[in-house]
């Protein structure tokens, strides 16, 4: 941020359109500047032909050596020469080469457990898409669960069994370590043997544990999950007397507020939320649900809410039952309870528009029984009490599912259970820990004394994937299974269980984390073999499963169908009986004090708890609100950011009590003052080349005891300290080539947005206004045939960025590393774009995917000399690599910005050739080109599905249809806001969307005549504000 | 240098060493062409396959072998597995049968030499053309004559597209069946 930038915005009064970030709001010059030039400053700079041309250096005379060396090769080679074919020995009946097979399995990247097909060709995994089958996430995944793949093939991954020999690990075989094991449990004594696991969802692991325990007696399982929804179900335990929160129609309610709760982003059961939330955003059956929002930092539930109240998080016991005291003045509400709080109150303390709650309690008495209020899971107990409360007044418990509800196989320990760990193996009571695929040393709070504790303890055990800051300190680090090279079963709610199974041999020396410990109950290091985990599975199914699932079919039966199918389904009676006891509703320091800051830690949108650190396609991915890559930072708010004097990119430390953290700042927009929001996952020290050292580890600041919630803490002190770290945000890449101009967005057709009462009143209104016809020079091309399109409902649109991983992995787009992203070089084909308009304290959010438009009338066709940019007569604007001699006229000619330029070999310069290890080739889709330096590349509509459907519609003698193909984002979209298919064919579901009269096509007034239709953005807010 | 010499160097010897390149390069241009494209490679393989015997003599049907070519882009070279069909059993005492019962016994990978080949970025489909009614031998030439198989035709973007231009000329039996085959660019290249 320039240094006239902050005088600018003292005197300078922010338009009211559309801008992505503060530099741009304020007219800053170098952005405004930027914004001209189709790439960053310095992106061409790369190679300076003057320098170091003259001399013979080093690097020239090992290149001259070797091409020499080629060309001396070439000449004595047979060249004629074409390798060879290596046919199967003996073929396996289910592979055809070229046709892909598709198993059925089961997430394992959180608790969600949701149904997988993994894709598998010629043997091994390159995509993983939803079930459509499995009745939690009906064929949707999310972002992580499509990139885990990449975790499947990490060169990193521990390759076979490690001891520890002073301070170093050397490779070892099963058997030594396998005997050691045993006999350190078997000579335990009374001493413990603490398990160190993740949460366990596994009906059979967990049998298998029992196993354990019965052989070790001495046996004690610990386990935790950094973000869990403890809290949430021990206040629905107090507020109802049994079971867990239930499971939420969201479709069915109208109104909906959520508190510091980021159900559509970041928690656990989002694919699921998403898909029931976007049903009530629906143009066809003009069904709107109205969002609130009642949060601090901008999360991507708050993108998408109609209205958005920023409050500090320690407000909202108030809040929730301001609201209550308010709704039974209004008689409303009968309760015998009085809180005597006044939302007014609240509201005038946290700069709300009183207006936005005034909407809010006319909303809820309006909707009594079709609205639901959710609190978030990092809130304290009382605030669930009290929503739980609220809730049941309304009767909003109408909305709770009876049907299914969810279910812990084994709850999760707390962190006084781990500190009674850490007294005991102080206290010599420990015989071993084993670490079972979890690293509590990164997770745990610090002051628990964990990692201390452990690091002078000998017997610490580690089965782990991948190297992390637990196997560190172990003595023993044992190579476990992928989940796609291992078995399993799920159970995370009533009536379903699912199954996952293995699609490749394991690649190392690893076995499953369940046949290792097998071994251990037998204690006989040669009792292994590779099946005996999934006999074990069987026969539990056998003997504990199928006996409930009462059927007349044979068990094998049961079992091929249930594995093929990927789960099974049946009845399990819940307690739908719900009194709620008002003895539960005590509260205590309605009112909250706070003498500072307040500190807000958040899961990681793309790395979880930080399990997926490693994994550059997630690092990669763009924060769906601030769009930043390859870093965490601490979020401020924009009248914070001038109190404290600081900036974008400045760096703070963060204080709570005795611990800090240095960080740099990120000035967001919407974020409440005086809170500091933080994410975790980041600042892993000990994982692979891709992680390490990427970002900062904020679970430094975490603590056993917090005055307000595991995740929230109070009295929490700010200081600017010197020095700069930069960011690399991708929210003003690619962005237009004109300086900001009033209305800009309704002049240039970029987004189109409405309300819904004004859909209703006119539902032509998007086409009255914005209906531009434009005479083309062009005579029009005839299109006989099949015309591909698309089309994007933004009203379904979240802004997620889980089509931007499902298309990386679809069309080998390579990882760039943090460097190049801040030189605008990022690979992806297909970006989320988010636009703010109105304050920065109180901003409406649009968000736009965006990717190549193939347009008719293409602008890049026309200036690429050497024709590698063409069009197709199926309406693709397609892109030949070969021909391609990087010019890249055509991106700059492009409008959208959509087009992609390798400046190197990706896979070679990310991290010293990180991504050309051999391994990585069974990742890459074998039916797309993998690119490499000087081509420019894009969204080609995902053209070998295209390719694919014709050939199969010529082997059953038809011609293709629209519906045939179905693009990796159209798969992968939560919402299914994407929509593919045939422009020529008005008997398509498709037809429909691309000539809806909500339709409008980006950049109109271009007159390319874009193949990919918007369905304009309909707010769903009160009318008289218009 | 006096005037006359140059005047010879560059009025008769330039223009005549120019001619000669510029001839040899285009004489050796077009006659090595084939050769360049591959046409007449014909590799030993490991075994002595004879197709003139299985697929002229025999009339084993192509597909018996190649058994993907109507459902994927990949013809596929049969598993061993699919010549011990027969081979278990049927002239168990010849040395080139012996020598493929080893392969087949000892799990060892049988690498064919590849004769046909187009570049890794054009994804040529065999199914499309097959399940169109285009014989084998349209490309591959008569295969079932040849004791020993090679290349017969060229296999370029040149030559896929002159066929794809002159369909119906070349399979005038087809003219109602198939329309000319697609020109554009992510036909075969995406």
């Amino acid at each position: 941020m320039s240094e006239n930038l902050e005088k600018q915005s003292l005197d300078n009064n922010p338009d009211p359109n559309y801008w992505r970030s503060f530099k741009e709001l304020y007219n800053d010059k170098e952005t405004i500047e930027k914004k001209f030039h189709e790439f960053e400053k310095g992106v061409t700079d790369e190679f300076d032909p003057n320098e170091n041309l003259s001399g013979l250096s080093r690097r020239k005379f090992l290149a001259l050596l070797g091409a020499s060396a080629a060309f001396a090769g070439v000449a004595c080679t047979d060249y004629r020469d074409k390798g060879e074919i290596i046919p199967y020995n003996i073929k396996p009946e289910e592979i055809t080469l070229g046709k892909p097979n598709f198993y059925a399995s089961t997430c394992t990247g959180c608790n969600s457990n949701c149904g997988i097909l993994i894709k598998t060709r010629e043997g091994r995994p390159i995509k993983i898409d939803g079930n459509p089958d499995h009745p939690v996430n009906q064929g949707k995944i999310c972002s992580k669960g499509q990139a885990s793949i990449l975790n499947l093939y990490d060169p990193e991954r521990i390759k076979s069994p490690l001891r520890k020999n002073y301070n170093v690990f050397s490779e070892t075989d099963w058997k030594s370590v396998d005997d050691d094991i045993i006999n350190v449990l078997t000579n335990s004594g009374s001493k413990e043997i603490a398990l160190v696991t993740h949460k366990i969802n596994s009906p059979t692991t967990l049998k298998l544990l029992n196993d354990f325990k019965n052989e070790y007696p001495n046996t004690k399982i610990y386990s935790y999950e950094l973000f869990n929804d403890s809290i949430r179900n021990s206040a629905w335990l107090k507020s109802y007397g049994s079971g867990n929160f239930p499971l939420i129609n969201w479709n069915e309610a109208e109104v909906i507020l959520a508190l510091e709760s980021d159900f559509l982003g970041a928690d656990e059961n989002r694919i699921e939320n998403s898909r029931l939330f976007a049903q009530s955003r629906d143009v066809d059956s003009k069904k709107f649900n109205r969002l609130y929002v009642a949060e601090s930092g901008m999360t991507l539930t708050g993108i998408n809410a109609d209205y958005r109240l920023s409050i500090r998080p320690e407000h909202q016991l108030e809040f929730v039952l301001g609201l209550i005291s308010e709704l039974k003045k209004k008689g409303v509400v009968q309760i015998p309870l009085d809180f005597n709080v006044n939302i007014y109150d609240l509201a005038k303390k946290n700069n709300l528009d009183s207006k936005k709650v005034d909407y809010l309690i006319n909303d809820l008495s309006a909707k009594k029984g079709k609205s639901i209020i959710y609190a978030g899971n990092s809130l304290p107990e009382d605030v669930h009490i009290a929503v739980n409360l609220l809730n049941e007044i309304l009767g909003n418990s109408k909305l709770y599912r009876k049907d299914s509800a969810s279910v812990d196989v084994l709850p999760i320990s707390n962190y006084k259970d781990f500190e009674e760990l850490v007294n005991k193996i102080k206290n010599n009571q420990v015989a071993a820990v084993i670490h079972l695929n979890s690293n509590p040393v990164y997770h745990l709070p610090e002051d628990i004394g964990y990692k201390e504790v452990l690091s002078k303890f000998e017997n610490v055990f580690s089965l782990s994937e991948t190297m992390s800051e637990s196997c560190q300190i172990s003595k023993f680090i044992l190579p476990i299974n992928h989940n796609f090279e291992s078995w399993g079963d799920y159970k995370t709610r009533t009536g379903i269980i699912s199954l996952s199974q293995p699609v490749i041999m394991p690649l190392h020396n690893s076995r499953q984390l369940e046949s290792i410990l097998l071994t251990w109950i037998k204690k006989d290091s040669q009792s292994y073999s590779d099946t005996i985990y999934h006999d074990y599975l069987k026969t539990n199914w056998q003997e504990n499963i199928y006996p409930k699932y009462s059927t007349s079919i044979s068990f094998d039966k049961f079992w091929y169908s249930a594995l093929h199918n990927g789960f099974i389904s049946f009845t399990e009676n819940i307690d739908s009986n719900l009194n709620f006891n008002y003895g539960a509703v005590k509260f205590e320091n309605i009112q909250s004090s706070n003498s500072g800051f307040t500190l807000v830690l958040k899961e990681s949108y793309s790395l979880g708890d930080g399990r997926y650190a490693n994994n550059g396609w997630l690092q990669e991915l763009p924060h769906p609100v601030s769009k930043i890559t390859w870093d965490n930072y601490a979020a401020i708010s924009h009248s914070t950011a001038k109190s404290l004097g600081l900036k974008d990119n400045d760096l703070i430390e963060v204080q709570v009590a005795e611990r800090k953290l240095r960080i740099p700042v990120f000035v967001q927009a919407g974020n409440t003052d005086n809170t500091v929001v933080i994410e975790l996952g980041y600042g892993r020290e000990y994982s692979g080349i891709v992680a390490t050292g990427v970002g900062f580890n904020a679970n430094k600041l975490l603590s056993k005891n917090s005055d307000y919630s595991p995740w929230i803490y109070k009295n929490v002190k700010i200081s600017k300290i010197q020095g700069k770290y930069i960011l690399a945000s991708t929210q003003e890449h690619h962005s237009f080539d004109i300086p900001r101009e009033q209305d800009l967005h309704l002049k240039r057709h970029i987004v189109v947005e409405g309300t819904v009462s004004e859909y209703l009143r006119n539902p032509a209104f998007i086409k009255d206004k914005h209906q531009i016809e434009h005479e083309s020079v062009y005579t029009p091309f005839e299109y006989k045939e099949v015309k591909w399109g698309m089309s994007i409902d933004l009203n379904k649109c979240l802004g997620c960025g889980d089509c931007v991983v499902a298309c990386n992995v679809e069309n080998n787009v390579p990882v760039v590393g943090k460097d190049q992203v801040l030189k605008s070089r990022e690979m992806q084909w297909l970006r989320i774009d988010r636009y703010y308009s109105g304050s920065p304290d109180d901003p409406k959010i649009s968000t736009q995917p965006m990717l190549c438009q193939h347009c008719d009338l293409a602008p890049c066709e026309n200036v690429c000399p050497v024709v590698a940019t063409t069009h197709s007569p199926d309406g693709l604007n397609q892109m030949t690599y070969n021909r391609c001699v990087g010019t890249r006229y055509c991106s700059n000619n492009c409008p959208y910005k959509v087009r992609r330029f390798n400046f190197f070999n990706y896979r070679d310069h990310f991290r010293n050739g990180y991504q050309e290890n051999p391994v990585f080739a069974l990742l890459n889709n074998p039916e797309v080109t993998v690119r490499s330096r000087g081509v420019m590349e894009k969204c080609t509509f995902c053209v070998q599905r295209i390719s694919d459907a014709r050939s199969e519609a010529i082997r059953q003698g038809r011609k293709v249809k629209g519906s045939d193909v179905k693009t990796a984002c159209q798969d992968a979209c939560p919402t299914s806001a994407i929509k593919f298919g045939d422009i020529n064919n008005p008997e398509e579901e498709f037809y429909k969307y691309r000539n809806h009269e909500l339709g409008y096509y980006s950049l109109s007034e271009l007159n390319i005549k874009p193949n990919v239709t918007y369905i304009a953005k309909l707010r769903n807010i009160h009318s008289e504000e218009l | 240098m006096n005037a006359s010499k140059l005047d010879f160097l560059l009025r008769s010897k330039l223009p005549l060493i120019v001619f000669v390149i510029i001839a040899s390069f285009t004489l050796t241009y077009f006659v090595s062409r084939p050769e360049r494209d591959g046409v007449g490679y014909t590799p030993d393989q490991p075994i002595q396959f004879s197709h003139l015997l299985h697929s002229g003599q025999m009339q084993i049907d192509c597909k018996y072998c190649h058994i993907s070519v109507d459902k994927t882009r990949y013809a596929t070279v049969p598993s061993v597995s699919t010549c011990m069909n027969c081979h278990s059993i049927a002239r168990k005492d010849r040395p080139q049968i012996i020598k493929l019962t080893e392969y087949y016994n000892n799990n060892i990978p049988l690498p064919w030499k590849r004769i046909h080949k187009v570049p890794e970025y054009a994804y040529f489909n065999h199914s499309v053309h097959v399940n169109k009614g285009i014989e084998c031998s349209s490309c591959h030439g008569p295969v079932e004559q040849m004791e020993k198989v090679g290349q017969l035709n060229s296999f370029t973007m040149g030559s896929c597209l002159s066929c794809h231009r002159e369909a119906h000329d070349r399979f005038p039996e087809l003219k109602n069946q198939i329309n000319k085959g697609p020109e554009y660019c992510s036909a075969c290249h995406r």
